[in-house]
Formats: C-alpha cells, structure tokens, sequence
C-alpha cells in the first residue's frame, strides 16, 4: 500500500474574518488545484453546503469540472456531497459524463447532511436522510461501478452506524476529520463486520480527512490560524446545534465552543517530520488516502502555500 | 448578430473532442462554444463541462441542461458556480423534460428566476415549496437565498420554445427564447436585451441567417462535427454576421 494525500477540503467560502468575493476565491482554488498538482499531490477534494450566508460551495461538480480542465493529473472529489438533498439520477449522470470528460479522474464522497435548514430547502425531511441513503447509494454505486472509467465512489462516515451502510455495500470509506484513531479502530471494526455479515468483499483501504498543518513556526502560525478554526468549528458545530430560543450570544458561543478543544485535538501541526509521523499512523490503520485540509477558511495566500509546499515535502517522504 | 458554435453532444463527448472543438471555436471567431447534456441518454453535467471548456478556451461557453428533472435550486446553484468559476462567461439554454407537467415547468422556471434575482425566496405553489417548512426540520429557515450568487449580474439564459406556451414565461421572467432551424426559421423575438436564438445545422448560410433575423439581432448556434467543419462555418459565416455587405472577396483569398 502506498499512502497518497490529497489537499483539501476547498468551500470557497467568504468568511467573517477574512471575507473576499466569491470570484476571487473561485480563481484562487483554480491556482491551488494547479499548485497541488504540481506538488505532486494524488487529488484535491471540494465541500458542499447549502444556503450559508459565507457562500459556501453549493455546487462541487462544477468547480470539479473547472479543475479538471485546468490541470491534467490531478484527481478531483467531492468530500463529501450530501447525497440525500440530491436526485440521485442526476449526481449519477453528472458523475458519469464529468468521469469521462476528466479521463478518470473524478471520484465521488456522498454522505447524509446533517443541517436542518438544508434539508427544508430541498423539500426534504431530515428524518428521512437514511432511508433515503439506503434507495439512493446501491443506484449511485452501480452507475459509478458501470462509468466507462469508472468513479470511485466513497462513503463519508463519522459514525459506526453509517460505516455500517457503507460495508453492507463493499464501498469504501471516507472518514470525517473529527473522529480520533480510536473511534476510527472501532468504526472500521463495526464496517468490517457488517460487510462480512452481508457476505460482501469489502476494500481493506479507506480514505480519511485530517486537518493538517506544516509549519516550521508554531507560534506564529498558531496566532494566525485560531480564529479561522474558531469559526470552522463553531460553523459545523452551530449546524448540529442550532442556537435556542431565548439564548443569549455570549451563552451560545460557550455551548459552541465547549467540545472545541476535543476537536482541535485532531489537528495534526507541526514541523515536516512530525507531521508524516502522525500520518503514517492512520496509514497503519487501513486508510491509504488522506485528505489534508490546511484551508480552514480564508488564510492568507501566502501563509497557505507555505503549508501547501511543507505538506509537498511529507507527500514524497510518506509515499516513498 | 452573434455566433456559437455547438452545442457538443455530451453523451459521446471525450475531453479531447471537446477541447479540439472548442479551441477551433476560439480560433474561428465564435463568440462561444456549447455543450448539450441529454439526461435521457445519462449524459448530465452540461454546467460542469461548461465550467471545464472556460478554463481552455477564453470566448463565453454555454450550456444546454435539462429543466424539470431535478430541484431547480440545484440548477440554479450549478449555474451560479459555473458562472463563477468562468470569471462570468456562462450562457445557458433550458430545455424542457419532456415527460413533466407544464405546470410543473413553469413552477420550476419561477424558482430558477426568483433564486438567481438574488431574492430572498419564499416560494409556494402546486409542485413547490421553498422553503419547504416541513414541520420535522427544526429549526426551518422563513426564507433562502441563493449564494454565492453568479459573478454575471444577470447570467444569459434561453428557453428552447417547443411549445407555444413557453414563450409566456420565457418573456415575463427575463429568459431569452431559442428556437429550431427549419425552412420557415425566423429569430425569435428579443426579450429585453437577450437577442433571439437559433439552433442551426452545419450548412445553414450567411444569407438565410440574416433572412431569419430580418431587422433584429439574431444569435446563431450552429452545429459542426469536428474542428475542420468548425473552421469552415467559422470562415462562412463570422464576417457576414458582424458587418452588412461583406465583401465577397474576403472569403475567396486564401491569404498564403
């Protein structure tokens, strides 16, 4: 096995601390889809969410076609698009066709969604998001199975139960960036035993999002990046738990930030050395793939292709 | 007068076919170059292929996508990302599934307008609810928007008119009309500043071409199976479109 990184995940998004116009930030991930790729990097991997007022990219198969015809090695994925709030005909045919115009390059990470306000704007009850998963994933995997190339299809998890989706179906995973070695030793367990139940021959490889940053200078770039992972993680955390009727700011703040510190754990910062250490140990675990995102919001350019060439450096040493 | 070349048929499309095609485009003077998704054949993505072909070549490039098959905000969101990362350069045609209700067409058509006016949306019909409101969602927007919104103030969007009621909302939305060649082929008429537009066959001629526009503006889409064909309708049909009274002699040097 040979262990690949991707950079990512990309949402364009025009945050409070650092807002920019969506054009710009459209052309500025266009630039880092060229520079991965001149890095070395296996891929580069896009987010979608919907209806947030930073613009999050609502749409990742556009910008993956844009990618695609910008460089000409570079893989593109979705990680992960909420496949519930789709029409699985349509992910599918657009899958198929962008697969075959980016010559095999395009792979696909679907998960459930999680945000209410998504779901209502689709007409969609959240409730049913699993229901749904369990029509919508066997059709998307046998089109992206039959895609001449085919697309590789990933399963985004980050909990046992739809790790246990994924193995009933032999797909592969693609783990969220929240869940520590530990749960990701249990989810593979429970993933490995649904699909041995469900006779399938399931791939001993999986993909794994980290959030991942290379520094030679802690200090200073740890100043820089708290407040973008401040509202990263207050962002996906309000979406869980939206603010209550009644609840004052300066409280919900506190309630957003009480599990900060147990998510900021996961962050992998460091020099160049340590960094490839900490990666190799997911290696160890099965995951072959590992999805880096450094862009935890709108950072400074410069400052995020100083990472990006720190992270190039831990690509070669880890893949060798 | 303006002239596309397209669209591309998705369904059999390699990147090399429409990159080559596409570049002749740029090389031959077209204004744009389209691509055509048929979900009835599996060929989706006309808005991502779109979004590929304007990271190649630097003219405008259009797609023409399905309407009816699927939420109209997604296409809506698909076209605004395209749009974006075009730096603005996306055109569209909607085409109408066959098999939906027109009800159901004009209800999609309505919230493909609202959501990119930039309107914060709340939207009720037959078909339709935006936001849904369905009580099990907790806590459920009032309204919604779409964002990020394309980089074009207003992104160029044709309806394919197969159907006489189709020009009604085409016109009251702000949506240009597109219309088949035929023997009797005329421009459709403009709606605002959209010019009328013409799918035509690779043979079509300057002459019937400005026939069918008569006093008004007209833009042309024109079909060729590969670059050499794609050179030569460029050559027939550029300079006559852009000027009245084209000098004949033009086209007959070959400048070598």
């Amino acid at each position: 096995m040979t262990l690949r990184l991707g950079l990512g995940i990309f949402g364009m998004q025009s945050v409070p601390q650092r807002p920019d116009h969506h054009v710009k930030l459209y052309r500025d991930v266009l630039e880092d889809a060229e520079i991965a790729e001149s890095l070395g990097f296996d891929s580069i991997w896009l987010s979608e969410h919907h209806f947030w007022f930073d613009g999050y990219c609502p749409a990742d198969v556009a910008v993956a076609g844009a990618i695609l015809g910008r460089t000409a090695r570079l893989g593109v994925g979705t990680a992960v698009m909420l496949l519930p709030m789709h029409s699985v005909q349509k992910v599918a045919d657009d899958a198929v066709t962008i697969g075959r115009l980016g010559e095999g390059r395009l792979s696909l990470g679907v998960a459930l969604g999680y945000r209410d306000a998504e779901f209502d704007g689709f007409g969609v009850r959240r409730k049913d998001r699993g229901k749904l998963m369990d029509v919508a994933l066997p059709r998307l995997a046998d089109a992206c199975a039959a895609a001449i190339p085919p697309v590789p299809l990933y399963v985004g998890v980050a909990t046992a139960v739809a790790a246990q989706r994924a193995g009933r179906l032999g797909l592969p995973l693609f783990a969220d960036s929240t869940m520590n070695p530990l749960e990701l030793v249990e989810m593979l367990a429970a993933y490995n035993a649904a699909a041995g139940a469900a006779g399938v021959g399931a791939p001993r490889h999986h993909a794994l999002q980290r959030d991942v940053f290379v520094t030679d200078d802690r200090e200073r770039d740890w100043a820089m990046l708290l407040p973008e992972l401040r509202y990263m993680r207050r962002q996906y955390g309000g979406w869980s738990l939206p603010q209550e009727d009644g609840e004052g700011i300066p409280a919900y703040l506190e309630r957003l930030d009480a599990d900060i510190e147990v998510k900021l754990k996961n962050l992998i910062i460091g020099d160049e050395a340590s960094v490839a250490e900490r990666l190799r140990e997911f290696e160890a675990l099965g995951f072959d793939l590992i999805v880096c995102r450094s862009q935890f919001g709108n950072l400074p350019r410069e400052s995020l292709h100083r990472t990006f060439a720190g992270l190039g450096r831990v690509r070669e040493a880890v893949s060798q | 007068m303006r002239l596309g070349l397209g669209p591309i048929d998705l369904h059999d499309a390699t990147r090399d076919s429409l990159i080559s095609l596409a570049s002749q485009a740029a090389s031959s003077s077209f204004d744009a170059v389209w691509v055509a998704e048929s979900r009835a054949d599996g060929a989706g993505g006309g808005l991502a292929a779109a979004a590929l072909l304007a990271q190649v070549v630097p003219i405008r490039v259009g797609a023409v996508v399905d309407l009816g098959l699927y939420h109209p905000l997604h296409l809506a969101e698909d076209i605004a990302v395209a749009d974006l990362t075009s730096q603005g350069r996306v055109e569209v045609i909607l085409r109408m599934a066959t098999a939906a209700q027109r009800d159901l067409l004009e209800e999609h058509l309505e919230v493909l307008a609202l959501a990119l006016s930039g309107a914060h949306i709340k939207w009720t019909g037959k078909h339709l609810r935006v936001p849904a409101g369905i009580e099990a969602n907790q806590p459920t927007p009032s309204r919604l928007a779409l964002n990020p919104r394309p980089a074009q103030p207003v992104v160029p969007i044709w309806i394919e008119s197969t159907e006489a009621w189709m020009e009604e909302p085409a016109r009251r939305l702000g949506f240009g009309v597109a219309a088949r060649w035929g023997p009797d082929a005329r421009v459709p008429e403009p709606t605002g500043r959209w010019p009328g537009l013409l799918l035509c066959p690779t043979d079509v001629e300057a002459e019937s071409l400005l026939g069918a526009a008569g006093d008004r503006a007209g833009y042309f889409v024109v079909a060729a199976p590969n670059p050499h064909e794609a050179a030569a309708v460029g050559r027939r049909l550029a300079g006559p479109l852009r000027m009245p009274e084209f000098p004949d002699w033009i086209n007959a040097d070959t400048f070598t």
